[in-house]
């Protein structure tokens, strides 16, 4: 029985060989990055130019980036702190945002007297600009929508969304966390972004905001000079340096073919099988690909586990939750029966003719 | 055939105005200066002709390599350029792709014969290209200022058609008139000054006063992080670094404090001078510039600069600190230089510094302790680094 066939990479990635070796070398170099004496002011000048090539990278300023324990954190960050200074202002976002987004937003409606406004996603699983433009309002301070879902993998237009905001003064804001080393993206489109490490092949508990030098926000975490005031606590160094390299790495690898290849065998595997429907349209991306089946998505993801084929359902944050996902209700996907397979190039051919001939076999045992 | 790509960029000199030797000397070092701002392309090859430079780009990105350019002084500006056959139909066709990739409304063409025996004339090929144009765009002839000139140039076996002429930095090559110290504190104003050095084709070698422990690691860093920034101008720099602290010490012994600052400023000449002898250089330059507090009168200079025996040279001196910051941040110094670290001159700054000193009182003072055993220990000491284009001063491979 072939095993440990992972499909689940949108919920977390294989830390990347390159980054893990440089990740545990930086593990010694144990000196606090604010420090004055030798050692301190190596990993200051080692995590500041972690910084500067991501900035470089993503065609921004070294002050735009603020490294954050992840895109959770980021999301966050953006949403209370910005309403934080403007309590009882408006605030627009999609339905089907990430649970850091969603619960952040409820959050701040319950104590700071937010209003929020839920856009729905069009049947093709994006979000109309026009929707967007049509909620608008004077005290509107902050559009949250996210680049690419991570339930369906739907990739939103943010030029034509900052089109239609015209010269609205709200800032907008958009978690990127699905996009990154997966389709090109261009923050001149956004105000603020959310990124993570772990979903590019970077190790964990880490990620960075990008934010426009002159936006004004109030920390979350408030303590001492790190991050340019915005966020205290002894800075997480090994991870914001090594973050330079995987996100290198994974730039790198954005446009490769194989995905394209990948994408397309398994769609043709996918609806060569009775019972299967593909909830994904042409609007996502390649990598991840959202499919109903007759069988209900728990005991259709431990008769796969069994197999030693790793997928999820929906979102694995509310994994464990019984709530429907709210990605899937807008679309009006079932999600009791819904599979998020996504894979990447760690992936080989066979791993994909293997899961689509256990699926086949689960389909006809069970249903 | 939708794009096009450039096949070649010709670079055109700066202030070649003189003939004979000094032209040869001065294109050789040019065509050895953007060799060596180029050499992560090993790809390029290159063609020196009389009146120009051509990089042949071989695939390689044309924008990637113009933005190399800018950075090297006696270029005066470059274009795009596209190799076509020596046939005015792929002419007419490339050139209309050309125009067609710019959003302009007005063009001109300017075409030249180098070679006299192509059969038609430079005026019968303007007209050709240019009714070709009018013929299938919307875009419309404007002989006086027009959004963009399209040059071609006839020669024996092609014909180039060129893009705009875009503006480089101008100046002499790096290294055509010798060399010079400039004195580094981690400011605004010395990186710059070294950078206008360089313009006049002056190399540059870097002389910092260090003053530890009151002054720190990072400042140093900051110091050798503005001098790599400088590398995208003169490809390796030198720099020596003098540990000052005891001679400075000694200073403030033995001068009363308003004359410190002063008789500090002429010790570090003095050390300037002895650096040149040792490096053969015959010229100094710094950041200081003309103003109205302590060591900026006209007094002031006078008195600190009158000890040395070298040329000195202060491109700042009339420039408004405006201008110098604006400077700044055209050559990338400005966000590094505000970093906030204390110089050698910060640390122990009087309260109450003179503005008109006189040499004798500065003689008086000096002549009350050997300073001379002091200068000459802080040269013995002194740490030369040499930094390097693209050399991050980092462990690179974390990244
Ligand atoms: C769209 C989206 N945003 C945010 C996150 C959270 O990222 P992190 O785990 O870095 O907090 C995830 C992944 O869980 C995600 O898919």
């Amino acid at each position: 029985m072939a095993s440990n066939i992972y499909l689940d990479n949108v919920s977390t990635t294989k830390v990347d060989d390159e980054v893990l070796a440089t990740y545990t070398k930086l593990l010694n170099d144990y000196y606090n990055s604010d420090a004055l004496y030798d050692g301190g002011v190596t990993v200051f000048r080692h995590q500041e130019h972690s910084r500067k090539l991501i900035a470089d990278m993503l065609g921004v300023k070294s002050n735009e980036i603020i490294f954050t324990s992840g895109a959770s954190e980021a999301n966050n960050f953006v949403i209370k702190g910005l309403s934080l200074m403007h309590p009882k202002g408006h605030i627009i976002t999609s339905y089907y945002e990430h649970s850091s987004v969603i619960e952040a937003l409820k959050q701040v409606e319950r104590t700071l007297g937010i209003d929020v406004t839920y856009i729905k996603p069009q049947s093709d699983g994006t979000i109309d600009p026009m929707d967007v433009k049509r909620a608008l309002r004077d005290d509107t301070f902050l559009v949250t929508i996210m680049k690419v879902n991570n339930e369906i993998g739907t990739i939103n237009d943010l030029k034509a969304i900052r089109d239609a905001l015209g010269g609205h003064k709200a800032l907008f804001h958009s978690d990127m966390t699905q996009a990154l080393g997966k389709i090109k993206i261009d923050l001149s489109d956004v105000d603020m972004a959310s990124f993570s490490a772990h979903k590019i092949h970077g190790v964990k508990g880490s990620g960075f905001m990008y934010k426009k030098a002159h936006i004004k926000i109030e920390p979350l975490i408030s303590a001492g000079q790190q991050e340019f005031h915005l966020r205290g606590g002894t800075s997480n160094s090994p991870a914001n340096i090594v973050l330079a390299k995987t996100l290198r790495l994974a730039l790198e690898k954005v446009d490769d073919k194989r995905i394209d290849e990948y994408h397309d065998y398994l769609i043709n595997g996918l609806k060569a099988i009775k019972g299967v429907v593909i909830n994904s349209n042409d609007k996502g991306i390649k990598s991840l690909i959202n499919i109903s089946t007759p069988i209900k998505t728990e005991p259709m993801i431990n008769a796969l586990n069994l197999k030693g084929i790793m997928v999820s359902g929906k979102s694995t944050c509310g994994s464990k939750e019984n709530e429907p996902s709210r990605t899937l209700e807008a679309m009006h996907i079932d999600s009791d029966h819904a599979l998020r397979i996504s894979f990447d190039l760690n992936n080989t051919k066979e791993d994909l003719a293997y899961f689509l001939e256990c699926l086949k076999e689960i389909i006809e045992k069970y249903e | 055939m939708n794009d096009i790509k450039y096949d070649y960029i010709l670079c055109r000199f700066g202030e070649l105005t003189t003939k004979g030797k000094n032209r040869k000397d001065f294109i050789d070092r040019l065509f050895q200066n953007i060799k060596k701002r180029l050499k992560d392309y090993p790809l390029l090859s290159y063609e020196k002709q009389h009146d120009a430079i051509i990089i042949h780009l071989n695939g390689i990105d044309h924008d990637t390599v113009c933005d190399k350019l800018k950075t090297v002084y006696g270029l005066s500006n470059y274009s795009g350029a596209i190799r076509c056959a020596r046939d005015l139909d792929d002419v007419k066709a490339k050139a209309l792709v050309l125009i067609k990739k710019h959003p302009y409304k007005t063009f001109k063409v300017n075409a030249r014969r180098q070679d006299k025996s192509y059969p038609l004339n430079s005026d019968m090929i303007n007209r050709e290209i240019a009714g070709h144009i009018l013929r299938n765009s919307d875009v419309k002839v404007d002989v006086h200022h027009p959004d963009i000139m399209l040059y071609v140039i006839v020669k024996n076996d092609r014909i180039y058609l060129m893009d705009e002429k875009i503006q480089a930095a101008g100046g002499y090559p790096v290294g055509i008139n010798g060399k010079t110290l400039v004195m580094m504190s981690g400011g605004i104003d010395s990186p710059v000054a070294a950078s206008m050095m360089m313009k006049r084709g002056m190399k540059v070698e870097c002389l910092h006063f260090a003053s530890m422990p009151y002054t720190s690691k990072q400042a140093l860093d900051k110091v050798l992080d503005l001098v790599k920034i400088l590398t995208d101008f003169q490809d390796e720099i030198k720099v020596h670094i003098i540990p000052f602290t005891d001679l400075q010490v000694k200073i403030y012994e033995h001068t009363d404090t308003s004359y410190a600052i002063t008789i500090l400023r002429r010790m570090m000449y003095r050390i300037a001078d002895e650096v040149c002898r040792r490096r053969h250089i015959k010229m100094i330059a710094n950041g200081e510039s003309l103003g109205q507090v302590a060591s900026q009168t006209p007094e002031s200079l006078s008195v600190i600069g009158g000890v040395s025996e070298n040329l000195i040279i202060r491109p700042l001196a009339c420039l408004d600190k405006i201008e110098i910051i604006d400077m700044a941040k055209k050559i990338g110094t400005y966000e590094t230089s505000i970093l906030p670290f204390e110089d050698c001159c910060t640390i122990f700054a009087p309260k109450d510094p003179v503005t008109k000193p006189h040499a004798d009182k500065c003689e008086y003072y000096e002549s009350k302790f050997d300073w001379a055993p002091y200068i000459k220990e802080c040269v013995d000491k002194m740490e030369t680094i040499v930094i390097k284009n693209g050399d991050t001063r980092l462990e690179e491979d974390l990244f």
